[in-house]
């Protein structure tokens, strides 16, 4: 008899708590969990020791993460609501475990690159003139792409000319294409500088000359052309162009 | 000990480690593949940095189970002591049983390699040293958790122990780098916890060294990290067998 009454009891316990969870499923199904888009990073210790030693694997499944950040609730986040500074951080802490790998540099390149706010892009030339720094030789093109976004959807052409520059004098691989040394020419001569463009040209012409520089006849004859044309535009504008020469000997000792 | 390491390999068989271990590489591998894909370039180095990281631990949590939880059976059903009854000596049980584990381990390692091998476009110099420092580890990994077994008593225990040694041994690198141990002895209050982590640095294999997925993508640079491992193994794993027998030695039946 007793052990009936108990187990009665039991039963509406049970059935007590169970309306009990219906209340709080009732007040609590509305609360959806708070999710940032870009988290902070962790700093650089706590993840070298999330790595267990194996930099790659953590540095891949980080990247993955980083490529898909955004994808919450079944939808996407307009890049605008990204937190550009912190993608920037996750940007730097993902290269100290793998700045070999272009994953990231191309991520910000073609993708994070496109935010309808371009103030942030400023994030995105930042990060990668700081990847290329870390081997210019093999990362060149980054920092070509850097320059291109500065002058281009950044419209900074003071910056994408500090860029340029840098290009053009740390690289030492012979295999980089010669454009990379004429890009400042090209910003110049967008900017309606065709003294500096002409001056940047004709020491490369210069230097070829002077056989410090292999040059191949097409390159020559594109260079040639491109003078002549700031020759002419100065003329037009009825500047002597000897002055110019200064410009070149300037641009040669810095 | 030919007897034994049959008896441990059959076990393996048995307790469905074999098949249960190819079946979660399996799952690994393919998950691996579809993750690696979803990357917009560099698609083969991410699914061999996926597949190593993941099969190595996938590898390394199914060996430490099968070691502690069968040794602890071997206890519990009295066959060991059936064995000590045979005329065969204390350290040469060990040694079969260590034998008998790291085969078992192998035998699930080689097509683990293989499918590396054939699925990823890893380098082969980097595959090899990869395997060679999986093999290492393992050994390592194995004669810890024969230890574990053999002093704790308890199949659990001895998995608990077994993992967090793994783990520690795993981020004993940036503990050795980050923490610098005070000059005076009136900073040493202040720094209690680290230098205490410091110190027991001394007492776990530098196993962050060991298996990196790098290798599988961008070769092997610098073969110092090889010296260090075949240096760390050949002194390590002698500690743990020497600690093990002088342990089985004192056991009382």
């Amino acid at each position: 008899m007793c052990r009936e009454r108990l187990s009665k009891v039991f039963l509406f316990a049970f059935l007590a708590f169970f309306l009990g969870q219906i209340f709080f499923w009732y007040n609590s199904n509305d609360i959806k969990p708070q999710f940032e888009i870009v988290a902070n990073p962790p700093n650089k210790s706590l993840i070298k020791a999330m790595a267990l030693g194996d930099k790659e694997f953590l540095f891949h499944s980080l990247a993955l993460r980083l490529q898909n950040s955004g994808d919450i609730f079944a939808g996407f986040a307009p890049l605008k609501n990204y937190n550009y500074k912190n993608l920037y951080n996750w940007m730097i802490l993902l290269d100290d475990l793998n700045y070999r790998s272009n994953i990231i540099p191309h991520l910000a390149t073609y993708y994070y690159s496109n935010t309808q706010n371009k103030q942030d892009l400023i994030y995105i030339i930042d990060y990668l003139d700081k990847h290329a720094d870390r081997n210019i030789d093999d990362k060149w093109l980054w920092l070509t792409h850097a320059i291109l976004l500065a002058n281009g959807k950044y419209n900074d052409s003071q910056k994408a000319l500090i860029l340029s520059d840098k290009l053009a004098k740390n690289t030492s691989d012979k295999d980089i294409p010669l454009w990379t040394k004429q890009l400042s020419a090209f910003i110049y001569a967008d900017m309606g500088d065709s003294c500096m463009a002409f001056a940047i040209i004709k020491n490369l012409i210069d230097e070829h000359e002077q056989n410090k520089r292999q040059i191949s006849a097409q390159e020559m004859e594109f260079m040639r052309h491109f003078i002549k044309n700031r020759l002419d535009k100065l003329k037009s504008e009825k500047f002597d162009p000897t002055k110019c020469r200064n410009y070149s000997k300037n641009y040669q000792k810095s | 000990m030919t007897a034994i390491i049959k008896y441990i390999l059959l076990n393996g068989l048995r307790d469905r480690l074999y098949l249960g271990v190819f079946i979660a590489l399996f799952a690994s591998l393919t998950v691996s593949i579809i993750f690696g894909s979803t990357f917009l370039i560099e698609q083969q180095s991410a699914t061999s940095a996926f597949s190593a990281g993941s099969s190595r631990i996938i590898f390394i949590f199914g060996v430490t189970l099968f070691v502690c939880l069968n040794l602890h059976r071997n206890f519990e059903s009295k066959e060991i002591e059936f064995i000590i009854s045979k005329s065969i000596s204390r350290h040469k049980i060990i040694l079969s049983y260590v034998s008998g584990y790291i085969l078992s381990a192998i035998i699930i390692l080689l097509p683990l390699i293989a499918a590396l091998f054939f699925l990823t476009d890893s380098d082969s110099l980097g595959l090899f040293y990869w395997s060679l420092s999986m093999g290492l580890e393992s050994l390592m990994v194995v004669t810890f958790a024969i230890l574990a077994t053999l002093i704790l008593n308890n199949a659990f225990s001895a998995i608990l122990a077994s993992i967090g040694f793994y783990i520690l041994s795993r981020m004993m690198g940036i503990f050795v780098l980050t923490i610098d141990l005070p000059s005076k002895y009136s900073d040493f209050l202040g720094n209690f916890l680290p230098s205490i982590l410091k110190i027991i640095s001394i007492a776990f294999p530098r196993l962050d060294l060991y298996s990196k997925s790098e290798w599988l993508t961008y070769g092997v640079a610098d073969f110092s990290d090889i010296k260090i491992i075949l240096l760390q193994s050949l002194v390590y794993i002698p500690l743990l067998l020497f600690m093990s027998f002088h342990d089985f030695g004192k056991k009382q039946f």
